[in-house]
């Protein structure tokens, strides 16, 4: 049960790592880029389908990042390289969690609640977090029909009011503001990083890199057709359209009569953003595992102390959002370029257990 | 004393020891060459005419020689055994079977000669069908696996008989079809069974507990039936099935959530009717669990999801309720299992009396007085006949509509959502047998999602269900 395999993968990468890319990422390219969203987007997404491909090639090998890890290192560099990584994992976290808090507060709930509403969501983050990343691989084969069933929904809902006129011209937002959307969308761009964590878990197949590729480029079509259609929709008022997955269809002429349908849509793909915001946490709390044996209580004990650590920091970091992400997109910008487009490839370099092979 | 000596006398103490019960009898006869023999049975399960016609009027005319085979010849029962131990010997006559002694000879024969009273065979009232067969399982293992037999008439139809139960010794059926159901799953579940170390077994659905990986999961994860065409159908996919004794429910191994969801009628009508009934369960499964959960939570925390026409008309009509949304909605559903349990409960006659009390008085009344609001009893009536759409998962479904309710009145939607990815991560993780519970939506199986929520004609279920892993692919050529 805990081996992935391709076809979860492919689920995993076409379906459910767009969805953490729908909520506040497209106002905020609107914002810097203008009608040119859809660039920066798709020059993240080329990069970052590279270092995907790189990872999924390193999966051949069949080891864990560990194993491959102090293959080549050795045992004390490669537990100093996982604990590295594992802060990076938990740095990487929180933006889609305190983006994901925004959302559920403006998304389904009239009267601001208190950070109660959100808690809840660490019970669950800490039952996920104390089983294996792989265990994940089933959840990836409902959740990939329910991802594309939620964004073709909204998709479909929200077509009739766009003006696709409003993309153009091209260059209309300038170059500069393109680079700026750019440099802002990096810290959602973790993917291939993420990955890092599979290896050893996927059952590879022949063929399962390129077509991984391809599945996470067309999860990234995806991802732009909806960021064409949002900008469609608001135009220039985009920028000021945060939460732009529960937005986009709400001018569908039905909802008079039938209500909020949309909604049904915008449940699904919250399903699936539930899952993909533990992804992170999961991980990190995985680079301590891997090299300490996966014993049950450790686990709790890890997926505990970590989702409280990160309640906490939710509740002091309320409405600091844009605060936070200045941070990351700031001054702390070359972390995430360092981290999940330099160093993933390597992961093609490290070595194989010689005695296995 | 283990053993028959030979000696009537002490035999016949040394048995009455073990049975001293007021109904086993014993009756000492002797033949027209002057052998003295000894019948001991159980009076109220033992068929007397059957005995005297069987055993008693043979030996009474008996002139053959002295040793158990000779006498065994001229009793016209056809079922015998031999056995010299005490201890098998009391089983057997308190299973209905007598057991006859004579002088010298230290062996006893069983005559198979019980009495059953068993109810007709008649069609379930919990599976009912308008097309296709309509027999059921009753409580009687050997009508049971004839009807089985019946159906499937091949020598790869094994069936194993094992006894369950320190006291009540239930003869328990194994079924399965050889090379066809995975011989790991057939040797688990019998040794789940030998291992079962329990008082008495009044039911099949005391096995359960012990047939599950995770027994005390809210999931159920043993399939049942109570119409031997499913049951047949089952072990030709490749499942084991399990008749019990006294119960007119058979289990069936591995259990995947899909076949609640499968009517046998669908397999007797059109394909797309099959497959918009599937789809009308699986909708009013979700329906039944959470649209009182959605009510409430949209009445609390986002009323801007129902349209402008239908909000006002939920607004006046909760304008006076005195309760907050989610105790409403509690105090409507609790009204509504009382009413359920107690129609179940009740003669038949008090029924229609029932229905008035819970339609006029509990309903109509609760809404003029101003207790509850109309949407309040329409929203939690709908979600009570949604129920019904899978009645073989009743037991679960109404305990997570509650459990939803509650999260909708404390959390709100977001409660709502995380529940239900608590509940997808815990039905993907939960295996039995070997088959995924979930299966075939989780792992993604596409071959046998063609009986899943969509039903193919039968010519494309040329294949046996990929899931349960059966060694014989074909079914159909």
């Amino acid at each position: 049960m805990n081996k992935i395999s391709p076809r979860q993968l492919y689920f995993f990468l076409a379906c459910v790592m767009p969805v953490g890319k729908l909520v506040i990422l497209p106002s905020l390219l609107a914002q810097y880029a203008k009608n040119d969203l859809l660039f920066p987007m798709l020059i993240s997404y080329l990069i970052q389908a590279g270092v995907v491909f790189a990872v999924l090639l390193a999966m051949r090998k069949g080891e864990s990042l560990y194993a491959l890890l102090s293959n080549t290192f050795g045992k004390v560099a490669s537990i100093v390289i996982l604990v590295i990584l594992s802060i990076f994992y938990l740095y990487a976290g929180l933006l889609p969690l305190l983006e994901q808090r925004l959302f559920v507060q403006s998304v389904f709930y009239d009267t601001l609640p208190s950070l109660a509403a959100f808690a809840p969501f660490f019970v669950f983050s800490i039952y996920l977090c104390a089983k294996p990343l792989g265990s994940q691989g089933r959840v990836w084969d409902i959740l990939g029909p329910l991802s594309v069933a939620g964004l073709a929904g909204v998709l479909i809902l929200s077509v009739a009011s766009t003006d696709p006129g409003a993309l153009l011209p091209v260059g209309g937002g300038g170059f500069k503001g393109a680079l700026k959307a750019f440099t802002v969308a990096t810290g959602w761009f973790f993917d291939g990083a993420i990955l890092l964590m599979l290896l050893g878990r996927v059952d590879y197949k022949k063929g399962t890199a390129w077509k991984g590729t391809l599945f996470y480029l067309a999860g990234g079509l995806g991802v732009l057709a909806f960021l064409a259609v949002f900008y469609a929709v608001f135009q220039d008022m985009a920028a000021g359209q945060y939460f732009a997955i529960a937005k986009t269809s709400k001018y569908f002429s039905g909802i008079t009569v039938l209500g909020r349908i949309d909604y049904v849509f915008i449940y699904m793909l919250s399903l699936v953003m539930a899952f993909w915001c533990t992804v992170p946490l999961q991980a990190g709390i995985d680079c301590y595992l891997q090299p300490f044996g996966r014993h049950r209580h450790l686990a709790t004990i890890l997926s505990v102390a970590v989702n409280a650590v990160f309640l906490v920091l939710l509740y002091l970091l309320d409405n600091r959002f844009g605060e936070v992400m200045r941070f990351i997109t700031g001054p702390s910008f070359w972390i995430f370029p360092a981290f999940c487009i330099l160093l993933p490839p390597f992961s093609l370099l490290l070595r194989r257990n010689h005695e296995r092979t | 004393m283990k053993y028959v000596t030979g000696d009537l006398k002490r035999d016949a103490e040394a048995l009455k020891k073990l049975l001293p019960a007021e109904d086993i009898l014993t009756f000492s006869f002797t033949s027209e060459k002057g052998l003295s023999f000894l019948c001991v049975y159980a009076d109220p399960i033992t068929d007397k005419e059957l005995l005297g016609e069987q055993l008693i009027r043979p030996l009474l005319h008996y002139e053959g020689g002295k040793s158990a085979k000779d006498i065994s010849k001229s009793v016209t029962s056809p079922e015998l055994r031999l056995n010299r131990e005490f201890k098998k010997l009391s089983e057997e006559v308190l299973a209905g079977n007598p057991v006859l002694l004579w002088e010298g000879m230290d062996e006893a024969v069983i005559v198979g000669t019980k009495k059953v009273f068993v109810r007709a065979i008649a069609e379930p009232s919990t599976d009912v069908a308008v097309k296709g067969p309509r027999e059921g399982f009753i409580e009687d293992v050997k009508i049971n696996t004839s009807l089985v037999r019946r159906r499937l008439k091949t020598g790869e139809l094994k069936i194993e008989t094992l006894e369950v139960g320190r006291r009540s010794k239930t003869v328990v059926a194994l079924c399965y079809l050889e090379g066809t159901s995975v011989q790991d799953t057939v040797d688990e579940v019998r040794k789940k069974l030998q291992e079962i170390d329990i008082d008495i077994v009044p039911d099949s659905s005391y096995l359960t507990h012990f047939l599950s990986s995770r027994p005390y999961s809210l999931v159920k994860q043993v399939g049942t039936t109570e119409k031997p065409d499913i049951f047949c159908a089952k072990i030709a996919e490749g499942r084991v099935g399990l008749i019990v004794d006294g119960s007119p429910i058979a289990l069936t191994l591995p259990y995947l959530l899909i076949e609640d969801f499968q009517s046998s009628e669908d397999y007797f009508v059109p394909p797309y009717r099959a497959t918009f009934t599937r789809i009308l369960r699986f909708l009013s499964l979700f329906v039944a669990i959470y649209l009182p959960a959605f009510y409430v939570s949209a009445q609390l925390f986002k009323l801007r999801l129902f349209p402008v026409k239908l909000l006002l008309t939920i607004a006046g009509s909760i304008r006076d309720i005195p309760f907050s949304p989610s105790l409403e909605m509690l105090l409507v559903l609790f009204v509504l299992e009382v009413l359920n349990e107690a129609s179940i409960r009740m003669p038949k006659y008090v029924g229609m009396a029932l229905s008035v009390v819970g339609a006029l008085v509990l309903g109509e009344t609760a809404v003029s007085a101003g207790f509850v609001s109309t949407p309040a009893i329409i929203i939690i009536a709908f979600s009570g006949i949604g129920l019904y759409a899978v009645p073989n998962l009743i037991e679960q479904t109404s305990v997570l509509r509650l459990v939803m309710l509650l999260i909708a009145g404390s959390v709100g939607t977001y409660g709502l959502i995380l529940a239900t990815a608590f509940i997808l991560l815990y039905l993907v993780t939960t295996e039995n047998y070997g088959a995924p519970l979930v299966a075939p939506f989780s792992p993604l199986i596409g071959r046998d999602l063609r009986d899943s929520v969509v039903k193919y004609n039968l010519g494309s279920l040329k294949l046996r269900p990929e899931t349960l892993g059966s060694p014989n692919k074909r079914r159909l050529k």
